[in-house]
């Protein structure tokens, strides 16, 4: 069971350096069928793994080739601290059903904006390309 | 400066969104923010995965965590154990990423995710 969780953890990790997200999205579904929990707990241990810096690892590697805007990354960070509130008020009081299954629904929301192709070298009107605001 | 300032207001507001997303699904946020750096603010993909990586340094679920943590949703145990994994495999991920032209990866991602985003939606309200 322990080797089956550490064994868990590092594919988790894995796919957290390769596509520089959380890695709850596949931490949740995983300790939900994997590990027999419910879709409340499931989610708050997700967010406690997710407390220490996890991808610090990963992030210097990206860091070396200077694929980091901090300045975008510091932005992100303040709203995500702030959101992240009222979306746990939402979440804690809904049934572990519908919750599960509004998971399943953000899923597929979120495959569906992963899988879109790059928009070829359009320079939205407002503001600069990434590669310009450098940081 | 007002370009930028205006960049910034947009990614601010990105960031809550997927904050919000953060705290009612358990997750970090960065599967939002990514895509949404590179749809709506044109980052170059490594770039956008490198800048969410950032903004997942600090605690930035702490506040939904004590929410969870308060109605007694968190597995302390199975939390801690994971946590050294995720952070091992995360240094490797990167690592390959650097090799990798990730367009592909990520459609098998995306392909991953979907289904197992169809699994869960029908073993909660199908049957």
């Amino acid at each position: 069971m322990i080797l089956l969780i550490l064994l868990l953890g590092l594919g988790v990790g894995v796919l957290v350096g390769l596509l520089g997200i959380g890695g709850g999205v596949v931490l949740v579904p995983a300790m939900v069928y994997l590990l027999r929990m419910d879709q409340h707990l499931a989610q708050g241990t997700s967010l406690l793994i997710l407390l220490p810096p996890v991808g610090l690892g990963a992030l210097l590697g990206y860091w070396k080739h200077s694929q980091v805007d901090v300045r975008a990354g510091i932005i992100c960070a303040i709203g995500i601290l702030v959101g992240g509130y009222p979306g746990s008020l939402i979440a804690i009081p809904l049934s572990p059903r519908h919750l599960k299954g509004l998971f399943g629904c953000f899923l597929m929301l979120t495959a569906v904006l992963l899988w879109r192709k790059r928009q070829p070298q359009k320079v939205p009107t407002s503001g600069q390309s990434g590669e310009a605001a450098s940081g | 400066m007002a370009e930028n300032t205006a960049r910034d207001a947009g990614i601010l507001v990105v960031a809550c969104v997927s904050g919000m997303a953060s705290g009612l699904f358990g997750i970090g946020g960065g599967v939002l923010l990514v895509p949404f750096l590179v749809l709506l603010f044109a980052f170059e993909q490594h770039r956008a995965q490198g800048t969410s990586l950032v903004a997942l340094i600090p605690p930035t679920g702490l506040l939904a965590f004590l929410g969870y943590a308060k109605a007694g949703y968190v597995s302390w145990r199975i939390g801690l154990l994971l946590i050294p994994g995720v952070f091992a495999g995360a240094i490797l991920g990167a690592a390959v990423a650097k090799k990798l032209h990730p367009r592909r990866m990520r459609q098998v991602f995306a392909a991953a995710i979907f289904v197992l985003g169809v699994w869960q939606a029908l073993s909660a309200w199908g049957g």
